[in-house]
């Protein structure tokens, strides 16, 4: 679809993913301009409710970032994460909207490069994808 | 009492168990009968629409409605209601949330027909006649009700006054309208706008089962498991919807040794039931050693939930925040 | 202890030396136990090796992750004091009151101002190796270490100036421009010249370049070809470089006599400040010498004008065909009110030659003939031109000749061509050309046709021979007599120098010297006459144009101060500096050799007739190429770059180092070590082949934040391996460091994980080692680990040779096995598994502060006293004391602090500083009323962010009620100024739109609380590295993600509020459990600090296991330590042991904990309310059923041995045959774990042996022997002693049978030998067996008391394994010993230190206060479902079971949010990320 810019929430742990934000910064690392990103403690803090408010507010895609596994700053927030977007994906299945719009990756505090190749990824990817099809249902029922 | 308020019962896509429920009061329907003259009342009574399309605005005094907003006619009858009465209390799972038949939403009226009219093997139906509004056969008109595309909850289509859950209402939280009538004949007043009448907490609250550790490490489905039936049906690896379902049901199902299904939705803290619940089921399932599970391990865990908004939102689905099957791509 | 001062005079602060991991915790436990402390580290950043490492074994924690967090805990500490970049230099006085100087040195940025933004670094050209990637990739001069480095404050790293500067007579600065220029910022390099030199373009060309002789590339290849770069630049930026007037224009006028380079750079200098300059010149030329001396074909003439027209643009007047003198003399000068002047006339006048004929036709004095020639006027020209002289105008004389037209030029020099002052390239030139040189010949006599016009028709000369050096330093020519021969020739030019025409100054009141030169002050160039300053040839007689230059420059300085009325001399001493090249190690490591580029030339052929320019100048390529091969000697090159870019003005070039003096209590040393050199082992080919790298190296090529962000390469040719190795024991266990490093096995194996997982293609990893030193807890898992999971091969064998293949990179190693074959195999890349050695600044330090260090030069521990050195009040922790792991380092930092910190008790808390706030404003109930703060950060985000658009559009914003913009909100003035707007404007929300929450959100935090604000209604958002530096080309993006950004954070604002911050009360007694040598010890250092002490033993004697133990490896006699120990806790009025007691309940949480206990198993319970506990339960050894012990009395454990031994009985001391097998019990599926300390407990029996019956034939059966650290020397010397080590293999383990044989049981032990490859038979004595060590029984229940892990092998886990080793995650509940793993005794005196080291930190508060972001729950809704509660880690939120809802305990929680995300209920919600707030900034991101 060209000219589509996703508009993409993120969520990011203060301790690992946004720090690896904050490194893609020092290092002048570029990627592109769509993510909205919102910090959190912890990714165990982030809550199915916020993907599907996300979604049903126009996002076309949810990335999340957390620690690696046995990284997580509060021992094992990281795991519970994991454990919702993967039933998360199915619900959002379920509800037609296509898993790959939701993005879970661990990110380090010394990975950079690695935060802004995945936002990159992603991005890309929702792209692909297309618009948010809700955003489509809204302007169906006027 | 010589004052009487003037009481509707209107319905939509029902089960009409609701209406039993208020037959249920048994001999309090005497109380009832003593302060509201029923002016609508379908499913017990012969009422006619003309009936209710008669009644001036703001004639009835409160109006009760249950069911899914499912077709025009649904939507008309609202309306109507509304309108005609000073206060209007959704009645019922499907007329707070959407309820059992707002599942419709994962479907789309065509696919219903299909499977309906076509596909079940009972169905005989070469040429695929479907429903339709309207209809001219020598020379007469039928019409029928447009079936919508999606069910809706009653707040979805007109403004509610208050709410009175479950699938089917419990006779104890049906009862607690009759003081709230006398009071509003005695004195003219009314509870906050928007209360639910039921519980504020949730039916763990109620439970009279024993809770020991929440961390599961495997669902059984009903049917698989005879569970330890004094202890805590979710620990015990249950699907129950308790904990995120409001109380004041009495633990009904409980007490006779079902989980709960979530009839009573959400608390007033929260704004998706089934996404609260999903978080919670995540964050305990595998809890134990979910240091040594990888992404395929979880996988696995998580196919036990065999139908994620079934289970979730099976009542509640209209009013989720995402409340629809979308088509991605489409 | 030494009784010190009167013990109220101690010092309430302790200097620590170090800022690694052991340093920086010793600090944060010093101050959070009620010190000050000082934290010197000679780098400019903390957080030392471990912030370079990738991960951390045995977890693979990301080192960064983990480290991270406490280096900000330090930076920010009240009480501690960073002193970066600075060097301990002296530490007098004694034990609580030493005196302490440290020399800080410049980092020639004020550290208030810098903001770390890093602008400089984006304009700075100089590349040097980075330290932190270990030479793998370059940063610049000025820089931070590494991105996370605290403080966060860059540093310039200048070493004195370069030789090209120094040597060059105006000081031009060389090296900047020649940095500059490799970056292609030819424009700023132009700059940077013309601040000392206005005429780039000439000098670029004519400079004899006295500065590249001086290079220090000269003896790696070439100097750099520094004119011709200077040139290059000078021809390229020309057109867009005018000079500017720097000030407003002053009054006064300045008359320059003279246009030469010394006259225009003085007339360019004095313009460049705003003075009025007027230039007489007495030729119809600007340019003195450069102009009439100069042949076109060297300096064209445009080249010279187009310079002197930009001169002239600043405002300069030259007034041509004005010679100073008859007409206009000085005086006439001074009163037509010019106020100062300059002499700079040159030397025009030639020198003549005293031969007889000189005057005749057809000799014409070598200036004249380039004067005349240059001026454009007709010059009659010989066939042959004899030229005479050996200097550049004889050569430019000479070349000049041949392109007018004459058939031979030759040049007659009375010198050999060594002396010949000409430069080469000038000689080299005129040989080209066809000039010929004649040496040794000097002329005699000019020979004339004699006729009337007397026309030179050849010359006489004279052969030359070479005698002693003259005053010039050259070799004195001296005829040969009756040498004389004639030449032909039909013109004569003599050009053997010239002389200034001073005639014009006479009774101007200007003296001269005897020399006939103007006489001046050197210094400050002023002459006899007040106002009247003089330079140039004309001062110093016939110089090179730079020399010129730099008189101008001088002059110029001395003008000014002379019309200021100032000191002329000041500060202006000329030092005689000697330039010491560098030698060839001092160069950079693995500069390749680069040939100077060759200048291009016109062809020979084509200069004949022609003045068209010989050289051609560099273009762009090659002037880069060149300007590239420069080394930086001064690494920093004073370009001043960064003085522009940083809008903070925190750049200060001038700035010097500092000594300061501090008093301090104690002194803890955590210097760390110095990673082995493996370039000195030239067989491993780590100096030959970019693919043999060290362990660092490798470290930094695993990681995501190195050269390779993380995917695994080969630094060769960038492709990524397929097969590697790791090399063990490179620098260890050999004769050099005979010594074990301890930690090389663990992180090889870690590395060679990591490695697999990295690596983008299959991976074989082989490591290549003596034996597998996995000692420590949890290692041999994770060697285990890395053999099944990783399938990393390990092979047993010494490597001795590594070989580049030619050409491929790839690498051949070749290694002994264990049987003595010798093999090869290929690889692509090779680790060398480097071990530590003593830093020698850290053995110069301990020189200094008197402390004794051991032969390795690491410093000298006692057994029972692991962190103390020989000083007393100078404690030690880390490497420094020896090799050792991170958690062993954090144990003896917190046993350290600990140590100090019962030292210094007395003097607690009176140094400390604590930070008062005015009180809290009530803002509940009130609209919200927000103000914003947007940052531009220098550039940084208003380069690219459009701060005024966003500022703007933030002020639309709901609730709004205050904008601003700030250069740098973070500085210290904006601090002010965000306090003064939230009075003014009644503000009660603030938000700072920047940089990153993480690093300055407690900054701000502070502020605003400092001005009444609780801290929390406070938001912060990241528009620098979320938008202007990630989204740099898309500036117009980057404002709008910028505005959204500020949107959300108004959103949020809007709906926060303010969050109180619980206190809980301390009570300051401690629980500690266990009387062994951990717990007395633990027991001991608290109740030394004044703590009351609940020591409970279970036994009826306090000592542990250590009755059983008589001596340590080192010597140490373990009871006579014991019962000194054993007395001091008894007789101590502060502790109170319960020995034959049980724990039978405990409850509470930090600060309040109540225990029960039983004793003597009778009915009474006692209740000990105590702050905090700590665990150390000990350890016991295991009861094998194996080898026939128990059923055999010749079969004992080692224990057992050595209580036999103590006791001297003869069975054993006087046996045979002793017979060891170790790992019995340990390492295998059960009870897979090393137990640590049996491989030493064997070798230290087997001496003692030894020692009582050398003849003793004494057999140690193993596995890998683990005498880690310096316990190999004993390893070593068992070997000398001659007791035998078989190895096996856990599937090959030794058979024990008792045989009947004549009538005896022997006990025969049946072992395969894998050096010989057989079985072998030995008939024992006596079998002692290396057995486990397994934790104590009781330590299952204590668990469930005190909510605390176990692992698999029953030992407790710590709260985290590198970094948290003593604490429980439960907080307040510590544990030491061998309750926590197996380790010695040492270790276990230092653990149990660190244990109730961390405990003070704890006792000494009143309070704690809770974080305000934790968990709260809503009890009208909670109807207690309990699913919080199984999600906390910390047991913060549990289930009140008579309410029936979760309560959080605030002083445990931790504010993850975890449990809040998960209440079905909706009940809990975490504070500071409520969910509306949230789902508000959602909505905001969103626009809807």
């Amino acid at each position: 679809m060209d000219g589509f810019e996703p508009k993409i929430i993120g969520f990011c742990c203060n301790w690992c993913a946004y720090a690896g934000a904050d490194l893609a910064g020092i290092g002048r690392i570029q990627y592109p301009p769509n993510l909205r990103m919102i910090r959190v403690m912890c990714s165990g803090t982030i809550e199915p409710v916020y993907v599907l408010e996300a979604f049903q507010k126009g996002a076309d895609g949810v990335f999340i970032g957390g620690c690696h596994p046995g990284d997580c700053h509060y021992q094992a927030g990281n795991y519970k994460t994991m454990r919702k977007v993967i039933l998360m994906k199915r619900l959002l299945s379920q509800l037609g909207i296509s898993p790959k719009r939701l993005r879970l990756e661990w990110v380090s505090a010394a990975e950079g490069q690695r935060f802004a190749q995945v936002v990159t990824d992603f991005i890309a990817e929702v792209k692909e994808l297309g618009p948010n099809p809700l955003n489509q249902e809204v302007a169906q029922h006027g | 009492m010589d004052k009487k308020i003037k009481l509707a019962i209107g319905l939509g896509a029902t089960c009409a168990g609701c209406d039993i429920a208020i037959l249920d009061l048994n001999e309090k329907i005497l109380d009832l009968a003593s302060l509201a003259d029923i002016v609508f009342w379908p499913t017990a009574m012969d009422f006619k629409l003309s009936e209710l399309e008669k009644i001036e605005k703001n004639e009835i005094d409160i109006s009760l409605y249950h069911g899914t907003v499912r077709t025009s006619e649904h939507e008309h009858i609202v309306h109507l209601l509304r309108e005609r009465s000073k206060v209007i209390i959704a009645f019922g799972s499907c007329s707070c949330f959407g309820g059992i038949p707002g599942l419709c939403n994962l479907t789309s009226k065509e696919e219903i027909f299909e499977t309906a009219y076509k596909e079940t093997p009972s169905t005989v139906n070469p040429e695929f006649i479907t429903p339709k509004t309207k209809v001219s056969q020598d020379g007469h008109d039928l019409t029928l009700p447009e079936l919508y595309n999606d069910g809706r909850a009653l707040s979805q289509i007109a403004d509610v006054d208050y709410y009175l859950p479950g699938c089917p209402p419990a006779v104890e939280l049906i009862e607690r309208l009759i003081p709230i009538i006398s009071n509003f004949l005695e004195t003219g007043e009314l509870p906050p706008k928007g209360t639910v009448i039921a519980s504020d907490k949730t039916l763990c609250d109620e439970c009279p089962l024993t809770k020991e550790n929440k961390m599961v490490s495997r669902i059984f489905r009903p049917h698989e498991i005879i569970p330890d039936p004094k202890r805590c049906l979710l620990e015990q690896g249950i699907l129950c919807m308790g904990p995120a379902t409001r109380g004041g049901c009495g633990s009904r199902c409980i007490n006779v040794g079902m989980p709960c299904r979530g009839c009573m939705g959400p608390t007033a803290e929260v704004r998706d039931q089934g996404a609260k619940m999903v978080s919670a089921i995540a964050s305990i399932l595998g809890a134990e050693n979910e240091k040594d599970l990888s992404e395929d391990d979880v996988e696995k865990l998580m196919d036990q939930i065999k139908d994620p908004v079934g289970t979730f939102y099976r009542f509640s689905l209209p009013v989720a925040l995402v409340n629809k099957r979308i088509k991605e791509g489409s | 202890m030494k009784s010190g001062p009167s013990e109220n005079k101690q010092v309430g602060a302790v200097l620590v030396v170090g800022g690694g991991i052991g340093g920086v915790q010793a600090a944060l436990d010093l101050a959070e136990s009620g010190y000050y402390v000082y934290l010197v580290e000679k780098s400019p950043a903390i957080g030392g090796v471990m912030a370079q490492l990738d991960k951390t074994f045995p977890t693979n924690d990301c080192s960064m992750c983990i480290l991270s967090p406490k280096l900000v805990e330090c930076g920010r500490h009240l009480n501690i004091e960073l002193i970066t970049n600075a060097e301990l230099k002296e530490v007098s006085g004694e034990p609580g009151q030493f005196k302490v100087k440290i020399l800080t040195k410049s980092r020639y940025i004020d550290t208030q101002k810098c903001t770390g933004c890093g602008e400089c670094v984006q304009v700075c050209p100089v590349e040097v190796d980075s330290e932190f990637d270990v030479g793998l990739t370059k940063r610049k001069a000025i820089f931070i270490p590494y991105p996370q480095a605290v403080p966060s404050i860059f540093t310039v790293d200048k070493k004195e100036r370069p030789p090209c500067v120094r040597t060059c007579p105006a000081h031009v600065n060389v090296q900047g421009y020649i940095a500059l220029t490799s970056k292609g910022k030819y424009k700023e390099a132009l700059e940077l010249v013309k601040e000392n030199l206005p005429l780039p373009g000439v000098l670029g060309r004519i400079c004899p370049h006295p500065c590249e002789s001086k290079c220090n590339r000269a003896p790696l290849d070439e100097p750099l070809a520094i004119a011709s770069i200077k040139r290059f630049i000078a021809d390229q930026a020309k057109d867009e470089l005018l000079p500017q007037v720097k000030t407003e224009r002053k009054d006064e006028r300045v008359a320059i006599v003279g246009s030469g380079p010394a006259g225009l750079t003085a007339a360019y200098q004095l313009a460049k400040e705003g003075y009025g300059v007027t230039v007489f010149e007495a030729l119809p030329v600007v340019g003195g010498m450069l102009y009439v001396g100069i042949p076109e074909y060297r300096l064209p003439k445009g080249v010279l004008e187009q310079e002197v027209e930009a001169i002239k643009h600043m405002g300069i007047e030259i007034k041509t065909n004005t010679p100073i003198g008859k007409d206009l003399t000085l005086d006439t000068l001074f009163t037509q009110g010019y106020k100062a002047m300059f002499i700079a006339v040159g030397a025009h006048k030639s020198l003549e030659l005293g031969i007889p004929g000189e005057h005749a036709a057809g000799v014409v004095q070598g200036v004249a003939f380039l004067r005349e020639m240059n001026l454009g006027k007709e010059v009659r020209l010989g066939r042959k031109v004899a030229i005479i002289g050996g200097g550049n105008v004889a050569i430019d004389a000479a070349r000049s000749a041949l392109r007018l037209g004459a058939q031979k030029v030759f040049i007659l020099y009375r010198r050999s061509r060594m002396e010949m002052p000409a430069s080469d390239e000038e000689i080299e030139a005129a040989l080209t050309e066809g000039v010929e040189i004649q040496y040794l010949v000097a002329p005699t006599e000019v020979l004339v046709k004699e006729v009337k016009d007397g026309k030179v028709v050849g010359i006489r000369c004279i052969q030359m021979e070479l005698g002693a050096p003259d005053a010039t330093g050259r070799r004195r020519p001296i005829p040969i007599p009756g040498s004389e021969f004639d030449i032909e020739a039909d013109m004569i030019i003599p050009a053997i120098g010239q002389a200034p025409d001073l005639s014009f100054l006479e009774g101007s009141g200007v003296t001269l010297s005897r020399r006939g030169l103007i006489d001046v002050n050197p210094i400050t160039l002023a002459t006899s006459r007040p106002g009247v300053f003089a330079g140039g040839d004309a001062q110093t007689g016939p110089g090179i144009a730079i020399e010129a230059v730099a008189a101008g420059n001088r002059a110029a300085v001395s003008i000014i101060r002379y019309l200021k009325g100032e000191d002329l001399r000041e500060g202006r001493e000329i030092k005689e500096e000697e330039i010491r090249p560098l030698g060839l190690s001092e160069l950079p490591v693995g500069e390749p050799r680069k040939p100077r580029v060759q200048m291009p030339t016109i062809k020979p052929e084509r200069r004949q007739n022609s003045f068209d320019e010989v050289e051609l100048g560099f273009t762009e390529e090659t002037a880069l190429q060149e300007a590239k091969r420069c080394l930086n000697c001064g690494i920093c090159s004073e370009c001043l770059q960064c003085v522009a870019a940083c809008k903070a003005e925190a750049i200060d070039h001038e700035m010097q180092d500092k000594m300061i003096e501090i008093k301090v209590g104690a002194v803890i040393v955590a210097g760390g070590y110095e990673l082995f050199d493996p370039s000195v082992q030239y067989e491993l080919g780590y100096t030959r082949s970019p693919n043999v790298v060290t362990s660092l190296e490798f470290e930094r090529i695993l990681s995501a934040s190195g050269p390779f962000q993380g995917t695994l390469l080969r630094p060769s040719d960038l492709t990524p391996p397929q097969k590697m190795a790791f090399i063990q024991c490179v620098g260890s266990r050999d004769a050099q460091n005979p010594y074990c490093s301890s930690v090389c096995c663990t992180y090889a194996i870690k590395e060679a994980i990591i490695a697999k997982e990295h690596s983008t293609v299959p991976l074989d990893v082989t490591i290549f080692f003596m034996d597998m030193r996995t000692y420590g807890k949890d290692f041999d898992r994770y060697y285990d680990r890395a053999k099944e999971e990783s399938q990393v091969k390990f092979v047993r064998a010494k490597v001795h040779d590594i070989e580049e293949k030619d050409g491929t990179g790839d690498l051949v190693v070749k290694f002994a096995t264990e049987d003595g074959g010798i093999r090869a195999e290929d690889f692509n890349l090779v680790v060398l598994s480097v071990g530590f050695q003593a830093s020698p600044g850290m053995v110069d330090l301990a020189k200094k502060l008197g402390v004794q260090l051991n032969p390795y030069g690491f410093c000298q521990t006692g057994s029972f006293s692991p962190v103390e050195t020989s000083k007393p009040g100078i404690f030690v922790c880390g490497a420094f004391s020896g090799p050792k792991d991170i958690p062993e380092t954090v144990m003896q930092a917190s046993g350290a602090a600990g140590s100090a910190s019962a030292l210094l008790a007395p003097a607690r808390k009176t140094l400390v500083k604590e930070k008062v706030y005015p009180p809290e404003k009530d803002v509940a109930g009130e609209e919200p009323r927000i103000g914003i703060f947007v940052c531009h950060c220098g550039i940084n985000i208003g380069g690219v962010v459009n701060v005024p658009e966003v500022r703007e559009y933030a002020a639309t914003l709901p609730n709004v009620v205050f904008t601003d913009a700030n250069l740098y909100t973070c500085s210290q003035d904006t601090q002010e100024k965000i306090k003064a707007m939230i009075e003014e404007h009644n503000l009660n929300r603030v938000i700072v739109a920047s940089c990153s929450p993480r690093t300055h959100e407690p900054l701000f935090q502070e502020t605003i609380k400092e001005a009444g604000l609780n801290r929390y209604l406070f938001e912060m958002t990241n528009i620098r590295d979320q938008c202007s530096w990630v989204h740099m080309h898309e500036p117009e993006k980057a404002t709008e993600k910028a505005k959204d950004l500020v949107r959300m954070a108004v959103a949020k604002a809007r709906l926060i509020e303010p969050l109180r911050q619980l206190s809980l009360s301390i009570n300051h007694s401690a629980l500690v459990i266990g009387g062994g040598i951990s717990g007395m010890v633990s027991a001991l250092t608290l109740a030394e600090q004044g703590f009351k002490v609940h020591l409970v033993e279970r036994n009826s004697e306090l000592g542990g296991i250590a009755g059983r133990i008589h001596y340590t490896l080192e010597g140490g006699n373990v009871q006579a330590y014991l019962a000194g120990l054993i007395e001091k806790v008894t007789n101590h009025d502060l502790i109170e042991v319960y020995t034959n007691a049980y724990i039978v309940d405990a409850s509470g949480y930090v600060g309040n904990f109540t225990t029960e206990l039983m004793r003597y198993r009778g009915p009474y319970v006692e209740r000990i309310e105590h702050g905090v506990v700590i665990i150390a339960t000990g350890g016991q050894e295991y009861r094998p059923d194996e080898y026939l012990y128990g059923r055999d009395p010749r079969v004992l454990t080692a224990l057992e041995l050595e209580e036999e031994i103590a006791k001297g009985n003869p069975d054993i001391t006087d046996c045979n045959n002793l017979v060891m097998i170790q790992c019995v019990g340990s390492r295998h599926d059960q009870r897979p774990y090393c137990s640590k300390v049996c491989c030493s407990q064997a070798i230290k029996n087997a001496l003692k042996l030894k020692e009582i019956k050398p003849e003793m034939e004494i057999y140690i059966l193993y596995r890998d022997m683990r005498t880690y650290g310096f316990k190999e020397d004993y390893y070593q010397e068992a070997r000398r002693r001659g007791v035998i080590f078989l190895r096996y293999d856990l599937d090959k383990k030794p058979e024990v049978r008792a045989v009947r044989e004549n009538g005896q049981y022997l006990l025969k032990v049946k072992v395969y030998d894998p050096v010989i490859g057989e079985q072998v038979l030995i008939n024992a004595d006596i079998l002692a067996l290396g057995v486990a060590t397994i934790p104590s029984a009781e330590i299952r229940e204590l668990a469930q008391f005190y909510k605390v892990p176990l692992n698999e092998d029953g030992f407790f886990v710590e709260a985290h394994v590198k970094l948290r080793p003593v604490d429980f995650a439960t907080e307040g509940a510590f544990v030491c010993g061998l309750a926590h793993a197996p380790k010695s005794i040492e270790e276990s005196i230092a653990q149990a230190k660190a244990a109730a080291s961390r405990a003070t930190t704890i006792l000494v508060k009143d309070t704690i206060t809770a974080e305000g972001i934790v968990c709260s729950v809503n009890e009208d809704i909670c109807s207690g479902c309990g699913i919080c509660e199984v999600l906390c880690p910390y047991l913060a939120i549990a289930v009140d079971k008579t309410e029936r809802v979760a309560k959080v305990n605030e002083a445990l929680c931790k504010g993850c949010g975890t449990c809040c995300a998960a209440c079905p209920s909706g009940a809990a919600q975490q504070r500071g990320f409520r969910r509306d707030q949230i789902s508000s900034m959602i909505s905001a991101a969103l626009g809807v």
